[in-house]
């Protein structure tokens, strides 16, 4: 196959740009990477773009690499897959070790222990944060609240491992529709 | 010896990365509840989040990076970085087309039904753990809390997350405003 050596440069590029000027998160880098890859490269027409970030979204996995990886793929093949998703995650990969390194240097004595263990609490309470910003929308009815209750009492009680958890949810909410509509078939 | 810890650190990020349904903080709480199992503290998965707000890319490749170098060095960081990475790979070249067929199935989106709210559960998990870790004075820990509570919590600390939490879910103030003043106000008052 003759590899597009263009192609597998503007996909670096698109990728590479987009995770190194997004903070928090690869839903963040969306909008950015569909503006390169529609309109700047024209790799693909906006309608195909919007169907790969929405499959991204519903796909397990980082967003931003499935989004990555699908443009990526069907731009250039396998080669292109590995090229786009290079892009997305080698910013984040090297800025984040730098950090690690540097935060060993920091000097825990002093006001910096106070510093540091101002941060802490304050990065926590953004844990807690995400917590509710996500049950907001997703914690609607009785099923929704049971299964997060349950997960939470699971994982922090008990040895079950968290992913471990997720899959039973989902099969949970599975089993539920299938029941659902079972049921309704029977009553038509 | 160190590539039997980067192969143990491939594998539970590979599942995590698996199973990543639910956004970045979701998979971040997966990988912080997985992580005590590393040679990571819980202060360390506490800076992890504040490094977050000031590290660019996606949130769960920060922290495979992150939590991989503080417990094999750079080739930990590296297996950790790929095990998260890969269930992409498999997932678009193998069960794109089957997704996209399937997408507006009843079955799956109650698989999905399913899953959001169990990431909302994992995000608490997350919240306790590390709250349990950095709300507490140097030295104690959770197991006094119940017969004395003043002197297991740290009030300065406990007033931060409250304060912290409140301006951010209430008021939108930003989290990285949030985390310097946190700074400030720890290097003052918490001696």
């Amino acid at each position: 196959m003759q590899v597009d050596i263009k192609k597998l440069w503007a996909l670096f590029a698109t990728f590479f740009k987009a995770g190194t000027f997004t903070f928090a998160g690869g839903l963040a880098m969306l909008p950015l990477i569909e503006k390169d890859v529609v309109e700047k490269y024209k790799l693909m027409p906006r309608e195909d773009f919007v169907e790969y970030a929405t499959l991204a979204q519903t796909l397990p996995g980082i967003i931003a690499v499935n989004c990555a990886s699908f443009v990526g793929r069907s731009t250039a093949g396998f080669i292109g897959m590995l090229v786009a998703t290079l892009g997305a995650i080698s910013s984040a990969f090297i800025l984040m070790i730098l950090a690690t390194v540097l935060l060993q240097f920091v000097p825990q004595e002093g006001r910096m222990v106070g510093a540091f263990r101002g941060i802490r609490a304050a990065s926590a309470a953004m844990i807690l944060s995400a917590a509710f910003t996500l049950g907001r929308h997703n914690l609607k009815n009785a099923l929704a609240i049971v299964i997060a209750a349950a997960t939470f009492a699971l994982v922090l009680f008990t040895s079950w491992s968290a992913p471990l958890a997720i899959l039973l949810a989902g099969l949970t909410g599975l089993a539920y529709q299938w029941f659902k509509s079972t049921r309704t078939e029977q009553a038509a | 010896m160190i590539i039997l810890q980067c192969l143990k650190l491939f594998y539970t990020f590979f599942k995590i990365g698996m199973v990543g349904f639910g956004g970045g903080y979701a998979m971040l709480s997966m990988i912080m509840t997985e992580s005590l199992k590393y040679a990571v503290t819980i202060e360390q998965l506490a800076d992890l989040n504040a490094l977050d707000l000031l590290v660019p890319g996606p949130i769960a490749i920060n922290a495979a990076t992150y939590v991989g170098f503080l417990d094999s060095g750079f080739w930990g960081a590296l297996a950790a970085t790929i095990g998260v990475t890969i269930p992409s790979f498999i997932y678009v070249s193998l069960f794109a087309h089957l997704v996209a067929r399937y997408q507006d199935s009843p079955l799956l989106k109650g698989f999905l039904a399913g899953v959001r709210p169990a990431a909302v559960g994992l995000i608490g998990v997350a919240t306790v753990t590390i709250a349990s870790g950095v709300l507490l004075t140097p030295g104690m820990s959770v197991s006094t809390l119940l017969s004395d509570p003043l002197g297991t919590l740290s009030l300065t600390a406990v007033a931060i997350f409250v304060a912290a939490a409140v301006a951010n879910i209430r008021f939108k103030v930003s989290p990285i405003l949030l985390v310097l003043l946190a700074g400030v106000v720890g290097a003052i008052f918490i001696v």
